[in-house]
């Protein structure tokens, strides 16, 4: 487009404002023309009647002129749209509630959809501050036979995986670390992640300031440097730049911070720092390198594919267990071991993916129920107005303007509505991430960003469409006179009627599958919490702490510090029992342990027994209300130097000894520390998932025989939690003034957040099912309140021939629960579908559960007789002669 | 193949514009009426147009910068919308006038083609 076209385009816009001026003008103009060549006609001797025909003739059609110069002034296209959006505001305005039901409904389900939207967005397809997250691989170690899998490998395996750029464009592994940082007054503990040097080339991540580490930093040695998170940075040291090349003092060793990542980048999850790795040839080659304790992730090249890389691992599996030692090789070819590829997305969301697809199919379906319920609507204010519109059709308006119409005015409340509707979901997001568990959404912020834009436009542009549509196509059939002559009423008018039922129908449809699903989700969550996990939380306290390197790195010392906090725990007010173990219950930690049974052979080809190992105190027990079976639980007498003993629960001792007694059996962890004997049988613990319990039993062993750095204090005690929390407080500054503590829980909280993901599935299920019964009950509403005006004659006459008033109201009630009904009965088959997708979330709640589906039935048909009753008794009170007079 | 109306309009625009950037170029600021009547006499009234085609044409040349009009009063002091040529529209006659010489120079050498020359 060269200047002359773009200064034209520009003037033609400007033209738009000022239409009316410039028409004024132009007629002015015309009309002097015409009086000049006049004059000049009665000069040449005309008289002043033949001269200004004349001058008319001369100058050709004025209003062609006229209509000619107006399309040349503006651009036309654009003026007739504007006319139209003015007309659609116009004709809003007139029918306020209309519009406001409309517009609330839209908002509503766009503002819910974008905001469910946005999280799943930003966990399964754009984790922030990630570049390209679709090629990141997580490396997963599977040991098929014992139906285990984790997303872990070896540091064998990462420094093998390493190597293959013709794979991977960067491999990088890490291992998660926790320091003591003593630079404030209160002693504080970061959690910091130990990273491979190319960890942040992995991710595509930059930082903010300063640098990554170097190759050189990443070994023994040379590796005191950190990297910060940008909200440690903020939070530590107020954002000040100088802290770069500054050395701060983690876990009493001097770090020097070279750099600080960009505000989004946080992984892993929640980290405030990284350090280098550096692993030593000696923590790759030498025994602990097969022990599998790193998270690897890898960059795959743009040429290979996900299964590619995925086949890749697999054989290259197959080659690494030929360097193992013949008695190991043999142990994990037992149990299947073998190496995977996890999606980056799917290993970030973990087992929140499906939970979070299952939200945004319901939060869909609600968004198809408001798209029906305002197709009913525009159906009904179309079939309100088919008498103005027959009389535009017959006064020369084309087909095409009056669909074009209308259109505009679903497209200005689908403009409208999304609007609202995305201000609606940057408070929704807000609340979804306070309800949403906390490892769930880590990290993750309420900004806006295009996807979501995009996805919010395309939503309201569909709803646009979708309810634009039918109405339009509805007048497209429209004969003029025959709507005139009627009075509004034709054949078409039924034929929407029919089409807003069927419109209700689906609704209700669609409200009993997202009701069920709904039932279903809460049925579950209250199976699961009656569920017993085997001890009693109530009044438990638990507290991390991790004793420093110097003073604390002798066994005896950490064993001293056990006992004095124990001691002084128990003389502490309030407290009834007090135990320190390592891991426990819902805390997030896991310790397995393959061990053999003395006495037995392993049968080749069989995997070796397994079970999940804890060590703890010996109040342990007593603590937790956990039960003793047989035999004695640990007692303070196990110490270093005397037998080594273990406690096995109920269920290793069916998996292991069905049919004779453990007592006095010894096992031997596979890990070669030695032999323990059997000296009690406790009951089972569930120990991370109420709804899944693992196939594993669980054994302790004494903290005092193995005394360890690291351990949850465990205090039941009467009355507040905080007493508790006051007495550990004290016990332990009492010990050492400069430990601090940290994820300091009550055990019943533990226990909720272990439920905190099922409970938002739950809770949203239950809001957008409530929301999908109101807005099909008000589509209901809508269709029996106008089909009781359009009855209003028949039956007034009805009435006034001597029906019964309850006998109408029937009718017009029947009618509405008829449609319900229909609804309810496609709804069943919706459901009994639904139901199979959703069985892998539900617990002990059957896919087709007939209880649930009859409650949830009983309330939508409740809830359609409240919506036909409404208009059903306003049809039986008016007075048959007012009516009949004015018809 | 015949051109359509919509092309008529827009060739016949073209050499209206033309005749009409011409005339204010050589006469000076004219109104609409002005313009109809020279452009009338200069073609020996050969050209006989309706003035009311005239109309869309300069409002056009004005959009695209090559004109400008301001109401006055003409000769017996009557309002009258008076047009007159811009610099860039004297540019654009300069650039029009070339290319439709060229136009007529090509079109003249085929009309003096006989079979001979060939």
């Amino acid at each position: 487009m060269n200047m002359k076209q773009l200064r034209r385009v520009w003037n033609r816009f400007r033209g738009l404002s000022s239409a009316r001026r410039r028409n004024e003008d132009l007629i002015a103009e015309l009309e002097s023309h015409i009086q000049m060549q006049t004059e000049d006609n009665i000069r040449a001797g005309m008289p002043p009647a033949e001269a200004h025909r004349a001058a008319m003739i001369k100058f050709g059609s004025l209003e062609h002129t006229k209509e000619h110069c107006r399309d040349e002034g503006s651009l036309p296209f654009l003026e007739t749209m504007i006319a139209d959006i003015r007309y659609a505001g116009r004709s809003l305005r007139q029918s306020p509630g209309f519009t406001v039901v409309a517009l609330l409904t839209l908002a509503l389900a766009i503002g819910a959809n974008t905001a469910i939207f946005s999280l799943v967005d930003q966990i399964l397809l754009h984790p922030p501050g990630v570049s390209r997250p679709e090629r990141i691989v997580v490396i997963r170690t599977n040991y098929d036979k014992l139906n285990l899998s984790f997303d872990v490998a070896s540091p064998r395996t990462f420094a093998d995986v390493r190597g293959h750029k013709e794979i991977f464009e960067h491999v990088a592994a890490t291992r998660p670390v926790s320091f003591n940082y003593a630079g404030q007054d209160q002693p504080a503990r970061l959690s910091a992640a130990a990273v491979s040097v190319e960890w942040f080339d992995v991710f595509g991540a930059k930082p903010e300031r300063g640098r990554v580490f170097s190759i050189e930093e990443d070994k023994p040695g040379t590796n005191r440097v950190a990297v910060l998170a940008y909200g440690a940075w903020m939070r530590l040291f107020g954002g000040d730049p100088r802290v770069l090349g500054q050395t701060i003092e983690l876990g009493e060793q001097p770090y020097r911070v070279v750099g600080v990542m960009g505000r989004e980048f946080g992984e892993p999850k929640s980290v405030d720092l990284w350090v280098p790795l550096a692993l030593s040839s000696e923590d790759i080659e030498g025994p602990r390198g097969r022990s599998e304790n790193l998270s690897v992730f890898a960059r795959r090249q743009a040429t290979v594919s996900f299964s590619q890389a995925d086949a890749w691992l697999r054989v290259a599996a197959t080659q690494m267990l030929a360097t193992v030692p013949p008695a190991a090789r043999r142990y994990l070819i037992d149990a299947g071991w073998r190496l995977g590829g996890t999606a980056f997305a799917d290993s970030n969301a973990g087992t929140n993916k499906t939970p979070l697809l299952i939200l945004l199919a319901a939060v869909g379906l609600v968004l198809l129920i408001a798209c029906a319920n305002i197709g009913g609507l525009m159906v009904a204010r179309t079939s309100a107005r088919a008498r103005e519109l027959a009389v535009r059709a017959a006064l020369g308006a084309a087909r095409g303007r009056l669909l074009r119409q209308i259109l505009t005015e679903s497209l200005v409340l689908a403009i409208v509505g999304g609007t609202i509707g995305f201000l609606l979901a940057r408070g929704g997001v807000e609340l979804l991430l306070r309800l949403a568990p906390e490892s769930a959404v880590a990290g993750l912020e309420a900004g806006e960003d295009i996807t979501v834009l995009l996805f919010t436009v395309g939503a309201s542009l569909a709803a646009a469409v979708f309810f634009g549509l039918v109405p339009a196509w509805q007048t497209s059939r429209v004969d003029p006179g025959a709507v005139i002559k009627s009075g509004g009423q034709t054949a078409s008018m039924a034929a929407a009627q029919r089409l807003r039922s069927g419109l209700v129908v689906a609704e209700s449809a669609l409200a009993l599958v997202l009701l069920v699903s709904a039932g279903q989700f809460l049925r579950s969550f209250t199976q699961l919490q009656r569920i017993d996990p085997g001890f009693e939380p109530r009044g438990v306290v638990t507290a991390a702490y991790a004793l420093p390197q110097g003073v604390w790195t002798d066994p005896q010392k950490q064993a001293v510090f056990t006992r004095s906090v124990l001691e002084r725990l128990l003389q502490a007010k309030g407290v009834t029992a007090a135990a320190i173990g390592r891991p426990i219950p819902f805390a997030g930690g896991y310790e397995g342990s393959a061990f053999f049974i003395e006495g037995r052979t392993v049968v080749s080809g069989e995997a070796v027994p397994q079970a999940e190992r804890r060590w703890v105190t010996p109040d342990y027990v007593r603590t937790l209300g956990v039960r003793l079976e047989r035999g004695r639980f640990l007692t303070d007498s196990d110490r270093t130097g005397t037998e080594l003993v273990a406690v096995i629960d109920a269920k290793l001792a069916r998996q292991y000894f069905p049919g004779e007694d453990p007592l006095g059996k010894r096992i031997r962890p596979t890990s070669g520390e030695g032999s323990y004997t059997i000296v009690g049988v406790v009951n089972h613990v569930v120990q991370s998932n109420l709804a899944a319990d693992t196939d594993r039993g669980v054994y302790y062993n004494s903290l005092f025989q193995r005394p360890a750095p690291v351990g949850f204090i465990l205090v039941k005690a009467s009355g507040e939690p905080a007493v508790a929390v006051g007495a550990i407080h004290d016990a332990v500054q009492a010990t050492d003034r400069n430990l601090p503590l940290y994820d300091i829980k009550t055990m019943e909280s533990l226990l909720a957040e272990s439920l905190s993901p099922r409970r938002f599935v739950m809770q949203l299920m239950a809001i957008f099912a409530v929301a999908a019964l109101l807005l099909a009950a008000l589509g209901l509403y809508g269709v029996v309140n106008y089909v009781v005006a359009q009855r209003k004659r028949e039956i007034a006459i009805r009435v006034a021939l001597g029906a019964e008033r309850k006998g109408v109201l029937m009718l017009v009630v029947g009618q509405g629960l008829r449609l319900a009904g229909v609804g309810v009965a496609i709804g069943m088959v919706g459901a009994v579908v639904s139901g199979k997708l959703l069985e892998s979330q539900l617990f002990q709640v059957n896919s087709f559960d007939s209880s649930t589906i009859a409650a949830t039935a009983g309330v939508l048909l409740g809830a359609a007789l409240v919506a036909s009753y409404l208009p059903a008794r306003r049809a039986v009170r008016v007075d048959p002669a007012v009516t009949l007079r004015y018809e | 193949m015949a051109l359509n109306k919509r092309d008529k309009t827009e060739v016949w625009q073209g050499t209206l514009a033309l005749m009409v950037l011409k005339t204010l170029d050589a006469l000076g600021p004219m109104h609409g009426y002005g313009i109809a009547r020279r452009i009338e006499q200069i073609s020996e009234h050969l050209l006989s147009i309706n003035h009311g085609t005239l109309y869309p044409v300069l409002l056009r040349l004005e959009q695209e910068g090559s004109i400008r009009s301001e109401w006055g009063a003409s000769e017996n002091n009557r309002k009258a919308k008076f047009y007159r040529i811009t610099k860039s529209g004297k540019k654009e006659l300069a650039v029009e006038e070339r290319e439709w010489q060229r136009a007529h120079d090509i079109v003249g050498r085929f009309s003096a083609l006989s079979k001979e020359s060939v």
